[in-house]
């Protein structure tokens, strides 16, 4: 294996790039990951917060202690992880981390593995999806993403211009990856629309380095609407228009218990935008 | 004088008949309270060595040309070992020898659990070690698994007969009883997954091999690895200095040790084996899962008449049926109990002992019980407990109980519960619980220690057991330096090498304080005695200084010896307690926090209060762990583990650590040796999840059966209250009017 640092996007194919490794490291002692080539993309990516845009390079330390953070991304950060990886990991790559489903961790040949089924739907399921759960029950960890679908944000990559949002996608037999990111494609920035008010509500099973059970971010926008995501509940990052939508989810038998508790957390947040 | 007598051995809760050597033990128990050094809070000894990484432990130590071992495991929970090719693994860079099944103990040809051991390999470096077993070809031969516990006692697949115990006529007394209440509980299987993890290095010098291995008994490891191999125990000489944690999991010598000591005697090199993360949560070892179907009749009065319970361990695929049904036997005193404990054989990682094995799990159904008891017959909880209090252990005296004075000082801490339900708001809602604590504790003999004292007026304690990170090293020192009459600065503590130093007991069942301890103090008055001879030959008055006395010593020295002497016959030695624990629980959410916990306990003299503290701290810790958030999840098709990393095994982290107020009656044991300490390394984590679990039920009015009070049994719990209470107002209004 050889460790690159390449000087422009250009010679980014064919590897694996790594910024704070937080996830990359794992996954490659794992054999979750297998790479020729590593490629250190530190000196590529922007970092720091500066009129409204984010460096994806930015760790989230940094984020959770800037003052031009707005709130649910701050919380979304504070409540990720431990404060070592905090101190590691970046913005791009937390939204790029991959599934915590014990089954595709441990290697199981689940869909996302390129299998024909999905372990957890038939097996042990108390951490997954109650939405888009059909293909693949795996619960997206990120809550960094939810905030920032929440909060409208938009995604500068080293080949286009999106939403964040649309950086995802859920996985179906043609296609099991859970991103649109292509090959050699480089997250860069992140451009944050001014909000009135924004949170971010997390559930956990201890009070700190969990992945959400249930996140709820919500945000009150410059036309009054709130948006809402969720981490947690779907493959992908999971946007709800109110909270009704949450009568059309399709808990899994050891699911359900998270439906009460996703309600509880968007009554709160919508709350807490008002207040 | 040395005698020879028969006596029962308990270690766990586990009592076997041996023979052993005891001295009588002479010496006059010091008064009650705080001493010089004794009873005085003392920092630890190593405190300093521990924080700069100067501590070395097992997991520090890299011997000269020592090779590295990994080990293959079965991916199947039952299949046996068809066919198996060591060559591809042999013929890889770096692969010094490779172990298939029967060329060591512990690599076994049939695999009873996912994670089993069934072939090793050593290398140069642990990458090399590692790709090696992968490369090792091997078919399986897959068997019928069982995963059911219920269905494994159906089909009496089990470890061991199944164990009863009846005294009195149950079916006759909850026949007349006033109320009965009947419930059942659950427990799941936790994971001790100590900081440490399970290894050995092993390395032959000439016929004598060196075991540096994490491990709770140094004599243990020598015995059963001589035996096993078939060495004279002199020529096994095991160290074990530091120790990053084992909870009752590190008893044995387990297939990592004989892999090693196997591959360092085909390669002439040190090797190391030791479980990787992984490993250590498949394969190291578990708090088995209970189920608890219990019965309990009282007179309304709230005399307790009857108890009945029928307990399953689902031990594993090897193991011990542990005493769940302990406490039930043990705590009230109750005419007629009756119990039954089946030990399931299933195609799961075996149990191993974890601090206070069994009656952490019976201690949870029983007093989660006696609550609902309380409620039916509309009694206070405390009163309650007190109203049953038991005067003996089924007719054999206590040595000492002190539960009342625990009960009396837990009584403001009860008081406090208005307060807290004062504070309850629409979302957050406060209560109150406690639960009692029986558990062991007495240690006993054999186990020696032996003083040297210099004409520098220091003193150095020389016995080869082992600090499990309990703090056994200060506390031993203390004792010497109470003995001797010096500053606890002038008192070193040799430990931790089968060659330095005699036998010492095993660090379990809370045995190390009451075991070593008399046997130290017992070393240091020898050794005082001897001083006290040489200052009356010198004419020098009684009350000289040691110090002034052994200045003449020039190069000699005194040297004292010490034994344990044996525990009081006919009488039960145990160790009480009582949990206080305010929650507050988010009926919305089922978020649970644990806010404060009061924890008084009776283990007889305290040696070092501040040591005393960070035990039960620690208890508390690893108990709330256990009571909401850890769990081992299994696949219930394959029987693989799932969670197998520490962040799918969610461990309590410091934040969630309550307030905690330590508080101990401290009085000695009067029968029990010259202390009158008890062990206190298992009695904190007893009470815990009971007394979390009544405090819940006094918040919310949900009855939580189920370990973990995770959010999803939370919110079912909640849910079921709610109906409950819907259907009872359905009730009311639905009721015709009293005529």
């Amino acid at each position: 294996m050889e460790l690159l640092r390449p000087s422009s996007v250009e010679e980014l194919d064919g590897g694996i790039p790594f910024h704070g490794g937080t996830e990359v490291v794992p996954l490659l002692r794992e054999g979750l990951l297998d790479a020729e080539r590593l490629l250190d993309i530190r000196g590529l990516v922007p970092r720091g917060i500066e009129a409204g845009v984010i460096g994806a390079g930015t760790t989230l330390a940094e984020l959770e202690v800037d003052p031009a953070t707005p709130d649910a991304l701050r919380e979304a950060c504070r409540l990720a992880a431990s404060p070592q990886l905090r101190n590691m990991g970046s913005l791009g790559g937390n939204l790029l981390q991959a599934t915590r489903c014990w089954y595709w961790r441990l290697g199981y040949r689940c869909r996302l593995h390129g299998g024909d089924r999905c372990h957890a739907r038939e097996g042990e399921h108390r951490e997954h999806g109650i939405f888009a759960n059909g293909f693949c029950a795996s619960a997206h960890p990120s809550d960094v993403a939810a905030a920032l679908v929440a909060l409208g944000a938009r995604l500068r990559t080293s080949r286009r211009e999106i939403a964040v949002e649309d950086l995802y996608r859920l996985p179906d037999e043609a296609d099991r990856s859970t991103t649109t990111l292509e090959s050699g494609e480089l997250l860069l920035e992140v451009e944050l629309p001014a909000v009135q008010a924004s949170t971010y509500l997390k559930a956990m099973d201890r009070k700190r380095w969990s992945f959400p059970q249930v996140g709820v971010a919500a945000a009150r926008h410059a036309d009054g609407s709130a948006r809402i995501a969720l981490a947690g509940v779907a493959p992908i990052p999971w946007r709800i228009e109110s909270i009704e939508e949450l009568d059309g989810a399709t808990p899994l038998p050891r699911t359900e218990w998270k439906l009460p508790l996703a309600r509880a957390l968007v009554r709160r947040a919508l709350a807490a935008l008002d207040q | 004088m040395a005698r020879l007598i028969r006596t029962e051995k308990e270690v766990e809760g586990r009592y076997e008949e041996v023979w052993i050597v005891v001295e009588e033990d002479p010496l006059e128990q010091w008064p009650e309270g705080p001493l010089t050094a004794v009873g005085r809070s003392a920092p630890r000894k190593d405190g300093h060595e521990r924080v700069r990484g100067e501590a070395r432990y097992t997991a520090d130590i890299a011997l000269p040309g020592m090779l590295h071992a990994a080990v293959l495991r079965s991916p199947h929970a039952h299949a046996k070992v068809g066919r198996i090719d060591l060559a591809p693994a042999l013929a890889l860079a770096g692969v010094r020898a490779a172990l298939g099944p029967g060329e060591a103990h512990g690599l076994v040809e049939e695999a009873g659990f996912a994670g089993a051991p069934v072939a090793a390999v050593g290398a140069d470096t642990l990458a090399q070690a590692r790709t090696a077993v992968e490369a090792i070809e091997i078919e399986w031969e897959e068997l019928e698994v069982v995963l059911d516990p219920d269905d494994a006692v159906r089909r009496e697949l089990l470890t061991a007969e199944p164990r009863s115990y009846a005294r009195g006529d149950v079916e006759r007394a909850l026949a007349g009883a006033d109320v009965v209440v009947e419930s059942t509980y659950r427990t799941q299987t936790v994971l001790h997954n100590s900081l440490e993890t399970h290894q050995a290095i092993c390395e032959w010098q000439g016929d004598t091999l060196h075991v540096y291995i994490s491990t709770q008994y140094i004599w243990g490891i020598r015995q059963a690895v001589a035996e096993t191999l078939g060495l004279p125990e002199d020529k096994v000489r095991v160290v074990c200095e530091y120790m990053g944690g084992g909870f009752g999991s590190k008893n044995s010598p387990d297939e990592y040790t004989y892999v090693a000591a196997e591959l360092a005697k085909r390669t002439g090199r040190p090797v190391r084996c030791a479980l990787t993360r992984r490993e250590e949560n498949t394969s190291a070892g578990n708090r088995n899962a209970t189920i608890q179907r219990l019965r309990a009749g009282a007179r309304s009065d709230g005399t307790i008449v009857a108890f009945d319970g029928e307990f399953t361990n689902s031990v594993g695929w090897s193991g011990w049926n542990s005493s769940t049904e302990g406490p039930m036997r043990m705590l009230y005193d109750c005419e007629n109990v009756r119990t039954v404990t089946y030990g399931a054989q299933l195609n799961t990682p075996p149990m191993k002992a974890f601090r206070a094995p069994g009656f952490v799990e019976g201690t949870f159904g029983l007093e989660c019980l006696i609550d609902e008891l309380a409620s039916r017959l509309d009694v206070d909880p405390l009163e309650l407990r007190r109203r049953n209090y038991a005067g003996s252990n089924d007719g054999t005296p206590f040595s000492s109980k002190n539960l009342e004075e625990c009960y009396r000082r837990a009584a403001p801490h009860w008081e406090r519960r208005h307060e807290v339900h004062a504070r309850s708001d629409a979302v957050w809602k406060r209560g109150v619980g406690m639960a009692s604590q029986i558990w062991y504790g007495g240690g006993g003999p054999p186990s020696y220690a032996w003083v040297r004292l210099g004409s520098d007026g220091r003193a150095t304690v020389i016995t080869a057991m082992q600090d499990i990170g309990t703090g056994t090293r200060t506390a031993m020192a203390q004792i010497a330096a109470e003995e001797l009459g010096l500053p606890l600065e002038h008192v070193e503590v040799v430990l931790g090498d089968s060659a330095r130093g005699p036998y010492a007991s095993i660090s379990a069942g809370s045995s190390t304080t009451p075991s070593m301890g008399p046997a130290v103090r017992a070393a240091a008055a020898d050794a005082r005695e001897q001083v006290e001879d040489i200052a009356e030959q010198r004419g020098m008055p009684k009350d000289t200084p040691l110090e002034e006395i052994v200045a003449v010593l020039e190069e000699s020295q005194i040297l004292g010896k010490g034994a344990r002497g044996p525990n009081p016959t006919g009488m039960s030695v145990l160790t009480f307690g009582v949990h206080v624990v305010e929650v507050a629980v988010d009926v919305e959410t089922g978020e649970v926090r644990v806010e404060r916990v009061a924890a008084i306990h009776d283990v007889g003299r305290i040696i070092n209060p501040l040591g005393a503290s960070s035990q039960v701290e620690g208890g508390i810790i690893q108990g709330i762990g256990h009571t909401l958030s850890e769990e081992r999840l299994l696949d219930p098709e394959t029987g693989g583990v799932l969670t197998t990393s520490l962040d799918a095994y969610r461990m309590p982290t410091i934040a969630d650590v309550p307030e905690i107020v330590c508080d101990f009656v401290d009085r000695p044991d009067e029968h029990l040796t010259n202390l009158g300490s008890k062990g206190l390394g298992e009695p904190p984590i007893v009470p815990v999840a009971a007394a979390i679990a009544n405090a819940i039920r006094d918040a919310t009015g949900a009855d939580v059966h189920e370990l973990p009070i995770s959010r999803e049994e939370m919110l079912r719990a909640l849910h079921e209250a709610e109906e409950r209470a819907r259907a009872r107002k359905k009730e009311t209004r639905g009721a015709p009017a009293a005529v």
